[in-house]
């Protein structure tokens, strides 16, 4: 396993550079600038902002000079934040996005797969659906809704928490954007939970342990819980991903300094060292998230092995 | 705004246009009776992160609403707009080319050094210089002489017709008569700069605890994409008309987060009412709503070289048929004006124009605009491409157009919503049908709405020439006299508009919620209320 | 378009599931009577049926038009009393049409684009996980650098260079949606490569594809099944975005992700104008997850 492991991390270097060249040809393939704005700068004004930003050179010698800038952990400076580096940028961000986003899935798993278990064991009963409707609730109500409510309910209704904002990790500004999240992954979470907990429950050695008379307590957790938990960690490395780096409506809603929005507002003005940068540490985020899932698999089935 | 305030500012801006040269502090003069809260903090939303904390490189309205706290130039504008001295006390045209400014002795430096006219030479040069690449370079550099040169790379930023006489004496020199200067020198991108700071920390002189500034504000914390927070100067030279002890703008983006964070207490100044919501808000917080026009243009860009209409009569109907009152009244429905030139109300060295149809009942209207259509040879039917960028603002608006002329014209409009980049480039580049654009003032003078129609402007996305109004224009700026300077570029803009290069709907107002303890807010003709003059009333 | 879908995919399993090592046993008619037990799934499928004949026909007979503006008429709350029974939207355009032809576009959109990025993140995650090694690694890689790169670039560029099409916006969709799939598809590949009956197919040396599709994603159904309808919600929403960007539907034609994002705007001012797409979208959305429910526990071989 520590090879496996090993090999992974090292795949993530060519991932990595592929990644890198696609998203730059992308970037100067996008029609629009990062200097095109409402008032037209003039052509002198251009040529001058082109130089600073070595944007004048051929696309070629921009994309060494960006590559061996990386190689020694620079992500260049900001085109659109002219007072930051981009690892300034990245390094607020970052933190913010993981307590949100890494707190959020934590909490899911639990709820999701306390929801599956519930509704699995009273499959088809008025609890099931009880539950399923419950569970799904941030899987059938777009967040950009369903974020508003709990703003209207929750800081404007009954004045417990801060409408949004951030403070320095005050759990106060953290509560909400939380609970979105976990609104969003316990509808996957649970209902993957339920589907592959029947699945279990339906299967010879837990029909077995039954008939010796087991108390369905233990069953669950001793027996049918860990071969269940399978799908649910597949599906976890894609929640976590997105929680984590893609939570752009949680962010705009709560209005929160994080990865996700720094990503779409970096696109839409065509910062183009923000969105380079970005777009290496989303794929290390990824690949390391992935890394784990896969780790996890031959954890829970020993007959996994790489 | 009580009465008596906006007398007593009124009578300032009366003996400030009569003096000319007597310089006087008057700022944020809290009304007699009105009693201010013990904790004097403001927080309001900016609407977005400001791109930089340096004036030469702010260009976004978040950035310069916050370095127009931190920094003070020559003069600065107040709650009305009214031009007030800042670091100078005095100024006055010498020539029809020069202008002479005495500034004040008691301008300081937040750590404590002097602000001397050598600040502002070093400031202004490295606004131009090419290096810097300062988005407004042009814009405001075209006005000193050299400026335009400069930028180009076809001279040194030293040779800036700006020169400190002496230490307390700064003379400018224009390439034509610049009769809006005082104005002008009141934008934050010519405000002094501390070269010791700047030579020390490069680009991180703009970072709390490094910034050195002479405004009525002090740079204390900034979070990106969070908050930042300013505190009162204490050596700021007018600091007894100071109220305001901390400020902290939020960048919030999304205009109902916005809103909801003002109704939970977090915020007390909402920057944007989502579209349509203006009424609900008006009855709900009929104290706290805010809605003041400024010098601002809603218009659709017709591309002039387009095959359809480059005819002036296809322009003609489009633009007569649009009900701009029932656009205003009702599409829009949040206090904007309908517009029918390219020059706003409000807009000084040039009178608002407009067009004899504007009068008329509708039907008449409709008429002979399918008359000019009929004689242009445009059949109903017809296709219209129209492009806009995605805001709900402007989809209403476009299908509120494409509506009209649909239903008055038989015009069939294709509708394109364009993520914003993309529209700015297709605009640029001419290459679009019928486009949406809007354009703010960068200073109060008409020239800033010309750039919009005249030919060869960087601005123009039209792509229209008017030869014989370009030759009034350029009479008028050559004129030192101010009369004759407004009517040569109200008859050129007349000119213009009745070639119809664009279509100009609304004038834009701000409507906003700002508590009602917020005072000093006034009627801005740019939508600019520093600090200094704001103040929290008990409450 | 959602019972058709639901119809395209039924008849998919069961010819899959025929050939299924589980064989003998009249497999599809147990889960079909299996499946109309399922109160909650039958009753979501009658839903399902009424509100997509409603988005066909509805546009035809209603007195209004989708895209017809009253400037007499805008943003009224709905009444009984005029034919507006959902209200006007902020352009006097009544809601009930609009509602309707939204659901064309997001029915069609969300049932194409799901079946879509579901076959592609099967067949991808299924190979991936099956042949393992090099190929699982390298199929990986490219799903990791799928979710880095950022999606408004491509789907900006996409219509830049290809202009507006639907089929192009099923494909953006498709583009965005189908890594998930992929992953969970691949892990569960791995878990059902182990066992014994695959391991015997292999020794009596069945050809690779033959066991991935007649032995493996038979066996992943249960979760796929789950997992597609959790994918419907994301899909029909990216629509919304990509109308934003000039790829989607463009005024006045709308969808139901437009209609909600346009609502969510005046929650408070004008409430109905978000409550009746954003109901019809819930609604719509529970169907399908207790028809995919009620599906699984149908063609759970175990379950019985």
């Amino acid at each position: 396993m520590w090879s496996y492991t090993f090999r992974r991390v090292l795949a993530t270097i060519p991932t990595l550079l592929a990644v890198i060249t696609v998203c730059y040809l992308l970037l100067h393939l996008t029609p629009g600038g990062p200097f095109d704005g409402e008032r037209k700068v003039s052509a002198a004004v251009l040529a001058n902002l082109q130089a600073k930003y070595h944007l004048d050179l051929p696309l070629w010698q921009q994309y060494l000079y960006y590559i061996k800038s990386l190689l020694q952990g620079d992500l260049g400076a900001s085109f659109r934040y002219a007072d930051w580096s981009v690892n300034d940028l990245v390094g607020k961000a970052l933190p913010v996005s993981a307590a949100i986003g890494g707190g959020a899935i934590v909490i899911s798993l639990f709820i999701g797969v306390a929801l599956g278990i519930v509704a699995a064991l009273r499959q088809n009963s008025l609890i099931d659906y009880l539950v399923m409707l419950l569970g799904n609730i941030g899987g059938a109500f777009p967040s950009f809704v369903l974020g508003p409510v709990l703003v209207m309910v929750f800081a404007i209704g009954l004045e417990w928490l801060p409408a949004g904002g951030w403070d320095d990790f005050a759990l106060r500004y953290m509560v909400l954007p939380m609970a979105l999240l976990v609104f969003i992954n316990i509808s996957t979470i649970g209902r993957v939970m339920r589907g592959s907990m029947i699945e279990v429950l339906g299967s010879n050695f837990i029909r077995t342990a039954r008939a010796k008379g087991l108390p369905m307590r233990t069953i669950v957790l001793r027996h049918a819980l860990k071969p269940a938990l399978m799908p649910v960690v597949s599906v976890i490395g894609p929640l976590a991903i997105s929680s984590i780096t893609a939570a752009v409506v949680t962010e705009t809603v709560f209005g929160l300094p994080g990865l996700g929005k720094l990503i779409v507002n970096g696109a839409a003005n065509r910062d183009y060292t923000l969105v380079l940068g970005l777009v290496v540490l989303v794929t290390v985020i990824t690949v390391v998230l992935n890394l784990l899932v896969d780790l996890a698999y031959a954890l829970l089935d020993p007959k996994i092995r790489y | 705004m009580s009465h008596n305030k906006s007398l007593r500012v009124a009578a300032a801006a009366v003996a400030l246009a009569l003096a000319g040269t007597t310089g006087f502090a008057m700022a944020a003069q809290v009304p007699a009776g009105v009693k201010l809260a013990a904790k004097q903090e403001l927080t309001r939303n900016t609407g977005s992160e400001p791109e930089s904390l340096d004036p030469v490189l702010a260009e976004s309205v978040p950035a310069n609403t916050i370095t127009a706290d931190l920094f003070e130039g020559l003069t600065a504008t107040d709650s009305f707009g009214k031009v007030m001295p800042g670091v100078a006390e005095s100024w006055k045209q010498t020539s029809p080319t020069t202008w002479v400014f005495k500034l004040r002795k008691n301008a300081k430096w937040s750590d404590g050094s002097a602000v001397t006219a050598s600040d502002f030479v070093y400031g202004w040069q490295r606004f131009v210089e090419p290096k810097t690449a300062s988005p407004y370079a042009s814009t405001y550099g075209i006005f000193i002489q050299n400026g335009k040169e400069i930028t180009e790379g076809k001279k040194p930023a030293s040779s800036l017709g700006v020169k400190a006489v002496d230490k307390y004496t700064l003379e400018v020199q224009t390439p034509y008569p610049v009769p809006f200067m005082p104005s002008l020198v009141a934008n934050t991108q010519l405000a002094p700069l501390p070269k010791a700071t700047i030579d020390k920390f490069g680009k991180d002189w703009t970072k709390p605890g490094k910034m050195v500034s002479n405004g009525a504000f002090a740079l204390k914390d900034w979070q990106v994409n969070s908050k930042i927070v300013v505190e009162k100067n204490a050596q700021y030279w007018d600091l007894k008309n100071v109220q305001l002890a901390k400020i902290t703008y939020l960048p919030i983006e999304d205009h109902n987060a916005d809103v909801k964070l003002y109704e939970s207490g977090e915020n007390d100044w909402v920057l944007e009412l989502p579209s349509g919501t203006y009424d609900k808000y008006k009855a709900q917080y009929p104290k706290e709503i805010r809605n003041a026009p400024f010098l601002g243009l809603r218009y659709y860009s017709l591309n002039n070289k387009d095959p359809l209409l480059k005819d002036v009569r296809v322009r003609k109907a489009l633009s007569m048929v649009l009900d701009r009152d029932i656009l205003a009244k009702k599409v829009t429905a949040d206090g904007q004006s309908p517009a029918y030139s390219a020059i706003v109300t409000g807009t000084a060295g040039a009178d608002v124009t407009s067009y004899d149809w504007v009068k008329w009942p509708m039907a008449k209207r409709v008429e002979e605009a399918k008359k000019l259509l009929a004689e242009a040879g445009v059949k109903p039917g017809t296709k219209l491409k129209f492009a806009y960028n995605t805001s709900d603002y402007h989809k209403k608006m476009a299908i509120f157009a494409a509506s009209e002329w649909k239903s008055k014209l038989g015009l069939n409009t294709e509708l394109e919503s364009l993520e914003f980049k993309v529209l700015l480039k297709k605009r640029h580049d001419a290459d679009y049908q019928i486009a949406r654009n809007g354009w703010n003032a960068d200073y109060n003078d008409a020239t800033t709405f010309l750039a919009l129609v005249q030919c060869d402007n960087d601005q123009n996305d039209n792509k229209n020439c008017n030869a014989k109004a370009e030759a009034l224009i350029k009479q008028g700026s050559d004129t030192t006299d101010q009369a004759k300077r407004k009517q040569l570029f109200t008859q050129a803009v007349k000119m213009i508009m009745d070639d119809y290069p664009m279509i100009p709907l609304l004038q834009y107002t701000a409507p906003r919620l700002v508590k009602s303890y917020v005072g000093g807010y006034g009627k801005n003709p740019m939508d600019r209320y520093r600090g200094k003059d704001l103040y929290i009333i008990q409450h | 378009m959602m019972q058709s879908k639901q119809k395209a995919m039924t008849a998919a399993l069961d010819n899959s599931l025929a050939d299924a090592a589980v064989e003998g046993r009249s497999l599809w008619r147990d889960a079909r009577v299996r499946f109309f037990r399922n109160k909650a799934a039958v009753l979501s499928l009658i839903v399902l049926a009424l509100i997509t004949l409603a988005c066909i026909f509805g546009p035809m007979v209603l007195p209004h038009t989708y895209e017809d503006t009253d400037w007499d008429a805008m943003g009224i709350a709905p009444t009984l009393a005029n034919t507006h029974w959902f209200g006007t939207d902020a352009l006097g355009r009544d809601l009930l049409v609009r509602c309707l032809i939204g659901g064309r576009i997001s029915l069609m959109v969300g049932a194409l684009a799901t079946i879509a990025s579901v076959a592609l993140g099967i067949v991808w995650g299924a190979t991936a996980g099956f042949m393992g090694g090099k190929v699982d690694s390298l199929m990986m890689r490219i799903v990791d650098m799928m979710y880095a790169v950022p999606y408004l670039l491509i789907a900006i560029l996409m219509v830049t260079l290809l202009g507006r099409d639907f089929y192009l916006v099923v494909l953006t969709i498709t583009v965005f949606s189908w890594m998930d799939m992929a992953r969970v598809v691949r892990g569960q590949t791995l878990a059902i490569k182990s066992k014994e009956y695959v391991e015997a197919a292999h020794a009596i040396g069945v050809s690779t594809p033959k066991i991935i599709f007649r032995h493996i994603v038979p066996n992943l159904l249960g979760i796929v099944v789950i997992y597609t309808t959790v994918t419907v919600p994301g899909v029909i929403l990216t629509e919304s975005v990509l109308s934003f960007l000039g790829l989607g539907v463009q005024e006045p034609m709308t969808s139901w992700g437009v209609l909600i994002q346009d609502g969510a705007g005046v929650m408070d001012a004008s409430p109905w104008i978000l409550l009746f797409p954003a109901g019809l979208l819930s609604v719509t959305l529970y169907c399908a997850n207790y028809i995919g429910d009620g599906l699984r526990d149908a063609l759970d071989p175990k379950d019985r």
